[in-house]
């Protein structure tokens, strides 16, 4: 064979494994309404800065016939790109090859592009559409499997790891993306459970479609398993490439810098008017951190789940910050199980990226209820807590309205290590409301009095210009300053400023106990 | 004759009740609203200083405009139920109201917050199924819609 015809060869067997499972299947998958593997690549990436290894991989599995079988790049497309000029690495599954089934070669070309991701100190992608294990080569598709999830365990906290559903992912094969930092979902594509529909069925009589057990709403709204929702493959990568530019490249490095254009000293009067008089009246926090944030622009996580907390991405000063702040409009703003867990878990994400937090608190109570109490808002309320606690990143607090009782604890306060608390005048920081207070300390005079009613209420106005100020918490220093609305964001960005040589240390520890 | 103070939503209503016999509802006429009272005051009836903070308002039905009789007797497909434990402080629709998503379907007091309860989706309200002045529990029903 000549050198010529030698590279003819190479070109050959290239085109071949493009081809992935066929044209009849690569139909297939466009007729329901789903990209291929590699086309998911393209869309996603800068162009043409694709490069893929491991192309040649094939299985190598005899058993159950399959040794006649031809796998072209095993199932699952594998390499490196760039996404805004920053390298990334990625995988894709190719559901037209057996199914993107799992099998032992596949599972060693994800584990390779993950290990190369860490030790290039990139971000990981990963595009899930997959049956499931490969069960012609057995526990080998199984040790793939835990394999993968040990990787994902050890790269916490290293390198942003993403994952993109976009086809089945069910059973054991869930719990990948479980263990990286996001998940996004697109609505009728993606699907993930432990177990689907008829097992279900089978187990507990209940009938289901899957796109209600395990699509992008329950996932999305109701399970908070995942972070994203989007209606269309291409608004799903254009989401991914929104995110990828508020994080680092791994946990050693700052995410980058943008020069701001927005005006850095801009005052918003409609702030000092946006807290209603009335403190029973609510309003959208969503508009203050639009208010406050560069270009207003806020890229929110979760936006659908646990909506009585606003958690996401935006930038003061071109610097990217993680805001988490108390809903008003659901739920009043108290803090619930669900509420507590994403807001802890995002935490602990700027924690991990060197991404400054900032809150802010608008917040009655922890929510009372028989309900809460036995599915654990202690325990879901300690995590909270913790991660506040435990967060090194500069940290700061605005508090707008009610900072209450241990919620106003929880939320990010001056006794769990916060670095820059602000009050707006607005704010009422008491161990309760007004109401209840009132009822307790008075109750004496309130019984004996000829007009209970107005002496209650009397008693109330009394608290609540004593007590539901910040200048109380001013004057122990629990607060650093008492700013006016209008002036938060050059108040914000000159306390990061200040905040960025900041260095603190734990005590050494193998790792902290959090209340899981 | 027995004079009681009550406080329901911040408005206070000086009740006047009268012992008929035990067991027996009684009728009780307050300023501005006419509201029937399960409990009689006989036996559980309050020395007449204890004051209205301390003591509970009885539980009671206002039966007024948003009864359950709005229902009509349907359901539907979307139920909307309580998110927390609270007090219904206003309707602001009718079952047979054709709404937008977001539109602003009852007010919900709890956590001292007047909370807005929102459609979820475009349609038309089926039943509404609370009253103005209810203790309404966190999963409690409080009205069903269908995507017309």
């Amino acid at each position: 064979m000549s050198t010529y015809q030698k590279i003819m060869e190479l070109q050959d067997k290239k085109i071949s494994i493009q081809q992935s499972g066929g044209q009849y299947k690569i139909d297939k998958q466009h007729k329901s309404g789903k990209l291929t593997a590699r086309e998911r690549i393209e869309k996603l990436v800068d162009p043409g800065s694709f490069v893929e290894i491991d192309a040649f991989v094939t299985h190598r599995c005899s058993d159950f016939g399959m040794n006649n079988e031809n796998t072209p790049a095993d199932g699952v497309i594998t390499g490196y790109a760039t996404i805004d000029n920053r390298p990334v690495y990625l995988y894709s599954q190719d559901f037209t090859v057996k199914g993107g089934s799992l099998g032992e070669m596949h599972a060693k070309k994800v584990i390779k592009v993950m290990d190369m991701a860490m030790k290039m100190g990139c971000p990981i992608i990963g595009i899930n559409d997959s049956g499931g294990a490969r069960i012609q080569e057995g526990v080998d598709s199984l040790s793939g499997y835990g394999e993968i999830f040990y990787r994902n365990s050890m790269a916490s906290g290293v390198i942003p790891q993403i994952s993109v559903i976009l086809g089945p992912c069910a059973g054991g094969a869930v719990y990948s993306p479980a263990l990286t930092d996001f998940i996004f979902m697109v609505d009728n594509i993606s699907k993930m459970f432990i177990t689907g529909p008829q097992v279900v069925e089978a187990a507990t009589g209940e009938k289901v479609t899957d796109e209600e057990l395990g699509g992008s709403t329950a996932h999305c709204q109701i399970s908070g398993v995942a972070h994203f929702k989007y209606s269309s493959e291409e608004e799903c990568f254009a989401g991914i490439r929104a995110l990828l530019s508020y994080l680092p490249q791994n946990n050693l490095e700052d995410a980058l810098y943008y020069e701001c254009k927005d005006d850095l000293n801009r005052l918003e009067p409609v702030l000092n008017s946006i807290i209603p008089d009335n403190p029973n009246k609510s309003y959208d926090v969503k508009e203050i951190i639009r208010l406050i944030v560069d270009n207003g622009t806020f890229l929110e996580v979760q936006s659908l789940f646990a909506q009585n907390i606003v958690i996401g991405f935006a930038r003061l000063n071109g610097r990217p910050i993680g805001i988490v702040a108390n809903q008003p409009k659901i739920k009043a703003g108290a803090l619930d199980i669900d509420a507590s867990d994403k807001a802890a878990r995002f935490i602990r994400f700027c924690d991990c990226f060197n991404i400054p937090i900032v809150t802010l608190t608008d917040v009655p109570a922890f929510l009372p209820g028989v309900d809460q109490e036995h599915n654990g808002i202690i325990r879901h309320g300690a995590k909270l807590l913790y991660a506040y606690a435990e967060a090194t990143v500069p940290k700061i607090n605005v508090i707008l309205r009610k900072a209450y009782g241990g919620a106003y604890i929880a939320m990010s306060s001056k006794h769990l290590g916060t670095d820059l608390v602000f009050a707006w005048p607005t704010a009422e920081i008491a161990v309760m409301g007004p109401e209840g207070a009132a009822n307790i300390i008075f109750r004496k005079q309130i019984e004996e009095s000829n007009d209970p009613i107005s002496t209650r209420q009397e008693k109330i106005k009394e608290y609540r210009d004593r007590f539901s100020n910040p200048y109380i918490a001013a004057a122990r220093g629990y607060i650093d300053d008492v700013i006016e609305p209008e002036a938060t964001r050059p108040r914000l960005i000159s306390a990061l400023e200040i905040l960025q040589s900041k260095r603190e240390s734990r005590p050494p520890k193998k790792h902290g106990n959090i209340p899981l | 004759m027995r004079k009681f103070r009550i406080n329901i939503n911040g408005k206070s209503y000086e009740v006047e009740v009268e012992e008929i016999i035990s067991q027996v509802p009684s009728t009780v006429s307050s300023s501005g609203i006419q509201t029937a009272v399960s409990e009689t005051a006989a036996s559980k009836a309050p020395t007449t200083r204890q004051s209205a903070a301390t003591h509970s308002a009885p539980k009671m039905e206002t039966n007024e405009e948003h009864s359950r009789k709005n229902t009509a007797g349907k359901t539907g497909s979307i139920k909307v139920n309580s998110p927390m434990p609270g007090t219904i402080l206003d309707i602001r629709v009718n079952a047979g109201a054709r709404i937008k998503k977001g539109q602003v379907v009852l007010i919900l007091e709890a956590m001292k917050m007047e909370n807005e309860i929102m459609a979820p989706q475009d349609g038309i309200i089926t039943s509404i199924d609370t009253n103005i002045g209810a203790s309404v529990n966190s999963g409690d029903l409080l009205f069903t819609m269908e995507v017309n």
